[in-house]
């Protein structure tokens, strides 16, 4: 059996290293790679160290000495003992050793939850892994553990993003277990409480509005929502879809924090501190983004369909309006009402934007159902437009 | 959790021994609203501190932006591997003094 197997990809040729390499073997096993190397044209060499369990001083020598003749070597996915092996010898400063996942196993683990892209298991009482299962879902993991993290060192209230580690073949995000309750489901089982809910829902929802980030740290919501809007003007009145064009240019650029998928199931409570989740919608903007997605969540998916409140939400459809109707005053400061159909009239106009923009990409006009709610969101945006001058509160 | 505290002058310690977690967070909170006053110098030290939470991270943090607005200096101490790994990961080991 060989010692070593090799991969070429994209040109660069792939060792991969396998259990133990000791004075016993080092010898062979730089006679294969030599000869793997010697055949071979690529640009780059790595020594993948996945399968690797140790490596002596005389391995050491074999990688120092094929270093010699490829000056680019690197080494990856080394376990943390094969990293601190690297490390202690001083290798780690003449070569760029990267570091491989943790290996999980989730045997006989609690499953706590599912969702459209993984699953949740305990780990132990302080720990959780979501588990994705797309295979290759390393870069949305990266990138929403990155988002969790700028927000936690910001300040807001967010479980542990702690690493990212291999479960069989998949990749899972591990995390802190929080022992919380979603708001949600306090609300459906404490509906006496909702006033109570309501208010902290809203102050969390200030303090993320008011958390300033760098330019460059989470994306830009105003780009997103020109987009929803340059989509439409084909489907909206010409006058109508011009006024609401320049609207959303003329909104100011702003670096606070947006969620981005503000409801109900993504506040916790956990004692009595209120926390945030689901951080992969994160960006930066102006409050009316926010509120247009929140206005979705809590009216303008459910015009025609009061049921699917129960189905989403948790609660029902009145109950869902109800906490839209007690959000504004508190968030605004102001029980005026027609400062408050102003608002409704902005959220709705963006929330309404996106649902038709949505629909019609999903093919929404080759059924009598989907054009129905076309036309609808259509008037509703139209008909707000009359009476709103500006999209930034 | 105990906190044990020492005061000396304007430097004070704060020795926390257990879990920094949720459910002790409340307890640091207070020390943190309530012992400051004067404090010049804070200074944690955590070598009896066997787990922090993100509740616990939260309550360092408030700490230290009430050192950071009164222009005085805090200094973690004695942080395990494991509470080291913690603040690593979540970008806290470049916001706080680690010693």
């Amino acid at each position: 059996m060989s010692l070593i197997t090799t991969d070429v990809k994209d040109n660069i040729l792939y060792i991969q290293l396998h259990g133990r390499i000791d004075s016993a073997n080092a010898a062979p096993v730089e006679e294969e790679i030599l000869e793997a190397v010697s055949g071979c044209t690529c640009t780059a060499v790595i020594v993948d160290a996945d399968d690797l369990a140790y490596i002596s001083s005389a391995g050491l020598r074999v990688i120092l000495r094929l270093r010699k003749t490829r000056p680019e070597l690197k080494i990856i996915n080394a376990s943390s003992a094969i990293y601190e092996i690297f490390e202690m010898t001083g290798f780690t400063e003449m070569i760029p050793v990267e570091k491989g996942y943790r290996k999980l196993s989730i045997e006989g683990c609690e499953v706590i939850g599912q969702g459209a892209n993984g699953k949740v298991y305990r780990l132990d009482k302080d720990t959780i892994v979501k588990v994705y299962y797309k295979a290759d879902a390393l870069p949305e993991i990266h990138r929403e553990r990155e988002l969790a993290r700028r927000a936690f060192i910001l300040g807001i209230p967010t479980a542990i993003p702690y690493d990212v580690a291999k479960v069989g073949d998949s990749y899972g995000s591990v995390f802190e277990l929080l022992n919380a309750k979603s708001f949600s489901k306090l609300i459906a089982e404490e509906p006496e409480n909702l006033d109570k809910y309501v208010e902290l829902y809203v102050d969390l929802l200030k303090k993320i509005h008011s958390t300033e980030v760098k330019p460059d740290d989470m994306p830009d919501q105003r780009a997103v929502v020109i987009d929803w809007v340059n989509f439409l003007k084909d489907y909206l009145d010409p006058g109508k879809w011009e006024k609401l064009h320049n609207m959303v240019e003329a909104v100011p650029v702003n670096h606070h924090m947006i969620h981005g998928d503000y409801h109900t199931k993504n506040v916790m409570m956990q004692n009595d501190e209120v926390l945030l989740i689901d951080m992969d919608t994160l960006s930066q903007g102006d409050p009316i983004f926010e509120f247009a997605s929140i206005y979705n969540a809590f009216v303008g998916f459910y015009d025609f369909d009061h049921d699917a409140a129960l189905d989403f939400q948790g609660f029902d459809y009145d109950t869902t309006i109800s906490i839209w109707k007690k959000m504004l005053p508190l968030y605004f400061g102001t029980t005026d009402p027609v400062a408050l159909k102003t608002v409704e009239d902005k959220s709705a106009i963006l929330g309404y934007s996106r649902l038709m923009r949505r629909l019609i990409r999903r093919n929404g006009f080759d059924t009598e159902e989907g054009r129905k709610l076309i036309a609808h969101y259509k008037n509703q945006i139209e008909t707000r437009l009359d009476s709103v001058d500006k999209l930034q509160f | 959790m105990e906190i044990k505290k020492n005061r000396e002058g304007a430097k004070l310690t704060l020795a926390l021994v257990g879990r920094l977690d949720t459910l002790t967070a409340p307890q640091m909170e207070e020390v943190v609203k309530s012992d400051l006053d004067g404090v010049t110098e804070l200074s944690i030290d955590l070598k009896e501190l066997t787990y922090v939470s993100s509740a616990g991270l939260r309550v360092l943090l408030m700490a230290q932006k009430a050192m950071n607005s009164k222009k005085g200096t805090m200094e973690i101490c004695n942080v395990c591997e494991d509470i080291k790994e913690v603040f690593s990961i979540t970008g806290f080991a470049d916001i706080f003094t680690i010693k």
